[in-house]
């Protein structure tokens, strides 16, 4: 291949690869042949490029771990149906709404619901890697929303410097806010599930007060109660801007959802402070004694952690609200929990699965309108899908006890 | 003795096939055991000897094959079945509670009494009987957890004869005595089949195969390699039929003059174990250049907690460790490690390796954080990638690739792995603590042969085991470790296994349990 070949082909692909991501989720749905295309060519330029036998074993690995999800949720989907059979309800005409509502006519429902559910998944997603259980994300999301809405009221600067500025700070003081918690962690050892969940809660009724004291007005009955709008100047852009035929509520949160996917990514499997943290995630003991420090790598990952719920509560009142709003039921943080758990906490994977989630909750909605059947059938499938999911953990924990078994056998023998 | 007939054996297997999901681990095995017999079953590790015995105890069902008892037909599907034959085993992990009582141990599950409501009275008597009739002296009313090993082994022993087995397996008996111990346990076993008893011994030492068994099958790679008489065979035959290839048994090892003084001491050394008692007492110990420093010892008399003082896992409460002439004593792993200390934990898979990790990741773990393995915070993924490959080369590591999870790997390779990482940091001070624990014959010798390089490169190395042959094998010192304290020094040419023994269970102090001799 020509020196000069190899560059144009792979900024092609990304290129591709990104203006396909663009118009899919702006619901133009060439969007995702274009995608489609560029991950063809990526293999293309792989088989070219590397030896036949990596690029059989990458798409082999590729396909296994994407079969047990998709098996999870085929099952869901069936066990679902056959809930609807006996309940007396259409499960073709229910799917067929569910399907057509979350994907088609009302994606751009599902991508904003996608949107901070990104976030709160890297979150937990980021924690399970260090062996933390960040169950406390949905806290961390309240106080991120909070710093938000604060600065996105008074701040008054272009956009271009204040966006990022109030990014950065609800960012980071969301992590601060993991700082008790992970001190706690690392000092007595105070299990993180306990004392993040307590965080949440505490975070979570004090919006309350934040509301009221930042312009809700308890003496009108208007509910929930809200506070003043943010500046315009600090609304996220939206789709809309630039392409004329997007959803007028469409904020580009996504694309930052997406782009800290990446960077994520690339933090755990391409920098020593990812490898750190998975080695300490994985095990602590042989970390310790290969000189990395426990404490430090866990304090690293639950700050980092509240950073990126913080920013779904950003990417809430900056992108699609513009305003705060007494919403104690919104459960992004819960829910990204769910959203890691699918995704098996890799963060790539974690797009695929808020997207998946966020389609099923609007989809569930359409279809609970059009073909009147329940939207509770959505959370049964969900649950059953995360079941399934978490159930593959259960057949890892049965094939390691045997392969332990034998194991024990081949030692002893 | 009233026995079975001539003609027939007590214990027949018949062409047994087990076949697990990705390895055929026994392959139409066909042995028998006659009454009274004492029988080894010796192989390496995964020859298939455990898969056998657990199929036989009802542990595994067989893929194919019959058990015949006394020339009938039976089919065990559990323990429970397995007992109710008359068969009782002994694993190599002992299956005890630690806080009941011997007599407690012996009984539960098949307790004398009425109404879930324990005689102990009754339970007590019957052990006793029990005990005396084997000539065992315990005491029923101790607790297991105080008391030794080798004891506790006497223990699941007379936990098969209290169920009143005819047939007794053992797993592996030796490998957690110490020579007295083990010469104990050849007393007992010979005692049992004065009463009738018959044995069936698992084991990879070719020693005790000669000293204890009549009969032996040799088994490699889940197939019956042949059968001798033991008197009529020689230990090199043996191990030849073992693994396929000759072996030599004890490495060579060239006489070397060591004339440097120490690089390497530790000087009254305080250590605490978990439990907040001292592990380590007034340790002190000198490592030079170019010497192998044996530390025998017991399992429990403070090698782990001596181990991870050393390495700066654990805390030192006090006394001084120098290293190059500076004290050391509380600079952390990190800094131990960039001092070119290097560490092969006993525990591989605990502390020496990150199982779910790629091979290449675990190979340079500890250093990742250095040039050139990172730039900055960026790890130097193609250098990574390319290291290892010839780490793994150069150590001659079996692996498909470098970016397969390391506990794809066997545990003999996985080993390798650890070796290959601390060797390549081109150490200065060495500490290898049970480094071929579980391991086959051809691995073993691969390790000794690379430590043995070290040694002969002018590091200074502390070797850590429990296997007494292994301390022999390689040590130009032998430093003999009891209750956290340096009993005694040895040169191994002026020694033998015997005296070393004797001084790993407390020299004089011993006889605690009243059951020497």
């Amino acid at each position: 291949m020509g020196k000069m070949v190899k560059p144009l082909f792979i900024t092609l692909i990304i290129l591709l690869l990104s203006c396909g991501t663009v118009l899919w989720l702006a619901s133009n749905f060439y969007g995702i042949l274009m995608v489609i295309g560029s991950i063809g060519l990526f293999f293309i330029y792989k088989g070219i490029a590397a030896n036949r036998e990596k690029v059989k074993e990458d798409l082999k690995r590729f396909t296994l771990t994407l079969s047990i999800p998709l098996i999870g949720v085929i099952i869901a989907v069936i066990i679902g149906a056959i809930i609807m059979i006996i309940t007396g309800y259409d499960p073709i005409e229910a799917y067929a709404a569910l399907f057509y509502g979350g994907f088609v006519r009302n994606w751009h429902v599902s991508v904003l619901n996608a949107a901070p559910l990104i976030f709160t998944g890297l979150s937990v997603a980021f924690a399970f890697k260090a062996g933390l259980f960040n169950i406390g994300a949905e806290g961390q999301y309240y106080v991120g929303a909070m710093v938000a809405a604060f600065f996105g009221i008074t701040i008054y600067l272009p956009p271009v410097i204040s966006l990022p500025l109030i990014l950065l700070l609800s960012g980071i003081i969301s992590s601060l806010y993991n700082f008790i918690p992970a001190l706690l962690k690392v000092k007595t050892g105070a299990h993180e599930v306990i004392t993040t969940m307590m965080f949440a809660h505490i975070a979570r009724y004090s919006s309350s007060i934040f509301i009221r004291y930042m312009g809700g007005d308890p003496n009108t009955s208007r509910h929930p109660y809200v506070t003043y709008p943010i500046l315009e100047s600090n609304w996220l852009p939206r789709f809309q801007q630039f392409l004329p035929h997007a959803n007028y509520r469409l904020h580009t949160g996504i694309l930052i959802g997406i782009f800290f996917a990446l960077f994520v990514y690339y933090l755990l499997y391409y920098t020593r402070i990812g490898f750190e943290i998975r080695a300490v995630g994985l095990n602590p003991n042989a970390a310790r004694t290969q000189g990395i420090s426990i404490s430090r790598n866990l304090f690293i990952a639950l700050l980092f952690a509240g950073f990126l719920a913080g920013l779904a509560g950003f990417n809430q009142v900056n992108g699609l609200d513009h305003k705060l709003f007494e919403n104690l039921s919104a459960g992004y943080g819960w829910d990204g929990i769910s959203v890691a758990l699918l995704a098996s906490s890799h963060p790539i994977g974690v797009i695929f699965t808020a997207l998946l989630w966020g389609a099923l909750d609007a989809g569930g909605q359409f279809m609970q309108r059009t073909a009147q059947t329940p939207n509770s059938i959505v959370e049964i499938i969900k649950g059953i899908i995360l079941f399934l999911v978490i159930a593959r953990y259960i057949y890892a924990y049965i094939g390691n006890r045997i392969r332990k078994r034998r194991g024990f056998v081949k030692a002893s023998t | 003795m009233a026995g079975a007939t001539e003609n027939t054996h007590l214990l027949e297997m018949s062409n047994i096939t087990k076949q697990f999901p990705r390895v055929l681990a026994n392959d139409n095995i066909s042995i028998y055991l006659k009454k009274g017999e004492i029988l080894s079953l010796l192989g390496e590790n995964g020859a298939g000897k455990s898969t056998l015995m657990n199929i036989l105890y009802g542990l595994y069902k067989p893929t194919a094959g019959q058990i015949f008892l006394k020339g009938e037909e039976i089919t065990i599907n559990s323990p429970k079945d397995a007992i109710r034959y008359g068969l009782g085993m002994v694993h190599q992990h002992f299956m005890l509670v630690e806080n009941l009582t011997i007599t407690e141990n012996i009984v539960l599950g098949n307790e004398p009494g009425r109404m879930g409501i324990l005689d102990y009275k009754a339970a007590r008597k019957k052990v006793k009987e029990i005990s005396e009739k084997y000539h065992f002296s315990i005491d029923p009313d101790t607790k297991i957890e105080s008391i030794p090993v080798g004891l506790q082994q006497k223990v699941e022993i007379l936990k098969a004869l209290y169920r009143e087995a005819e047939i007794l397996i053992l797993d592996e008996p030796t490998s957690v005595l110490t020579p007295q111990e083990v010469e104990e346990l050849f007393m007992v076993i010979r005692e049992l089949r004065k009463k009738g008893v018959s044995l069936i011994i698992i084991t990879h030492k070719l020693d005790e195969v000669k000293a204890i068994s009549e009969r032996v099958y040799i088994l490699r790679k889940g197939k019956v390699e042949g059968e001798r008489i033991t008197s009529k065979v020689t230990k090199e035959e043996l191990a030849n039929m073992m693994v396929g290839r000759s072996v030599v048994l004890t490495v060579e090892k060239e006489k070397k003059k060591i004339l440097h003084s120490p690089i390497f001491s530790i000087k009254e050394l305080y250590v605490k174990s978990e439990k907040g008692v001292d592990a380590i007492e007034g340790l002190s110990l000198d490592v030079r250049p170019g010497e192998i420093v044996g530390l025998a010892g017991v399992d429990g008399n403070g090698q782990s907690e001596l181990a991870e003082a050393i390495m700066g896992l654990r805390k030192i409460e006090s006394g001084q460790i120098f290293f190059k002439g500076k004290d050391v004593t509380h600079l952390d792993t990190k800094g131990k490690i960039r001092s070119s200390f290097s560490f092969v934990p006993a525990d591989r898979q605990k502390l020496g390796l990150v199982l779910p990790m790629k091979l290449s990741e675990n190979l340079i773990i500890g250093l990742h954080d250095t040039e050139p393995f990172s730039n900055g915070l960026k790890l130097n993924l193609k250098y990574i990638d390319e290291y290892s490959s010839r780490l793994v080369k150069d150590f001659d590591i079996r692996t498909p690739s470098v970016s397969v999870p390391v506990s794809n790997l066997s545990g003999g390779n996985q080993q390798k792995v650890i070796l290959a990482r601390e060797l390549s940091r081109k150490p200065k001070f060495m500490l290898v603590s049970q480094p071929t624990r579980g391991l086959d014959v051809g691995a073993i010798e691969y390790i000794h042969a690379e430590i043995l390089r070290m040694r002969d490169a002018e590091v200074a190395i502390l070797l850590i085991s429990l296997e007494l042959e292994e301390i022999f094998a390689l040590s130009d010192r032998i430093l003999v470790l009891f209750e956290g304290k340096i009993v005694k020094e040895f040169i191994p040419e002026d020694t033998d296994e015997k005296e070393v023994g004797f001084y790993m269970t407390g020299g004089s102090k011993d006889d605690r349990y009243g059951q020497n001799g």
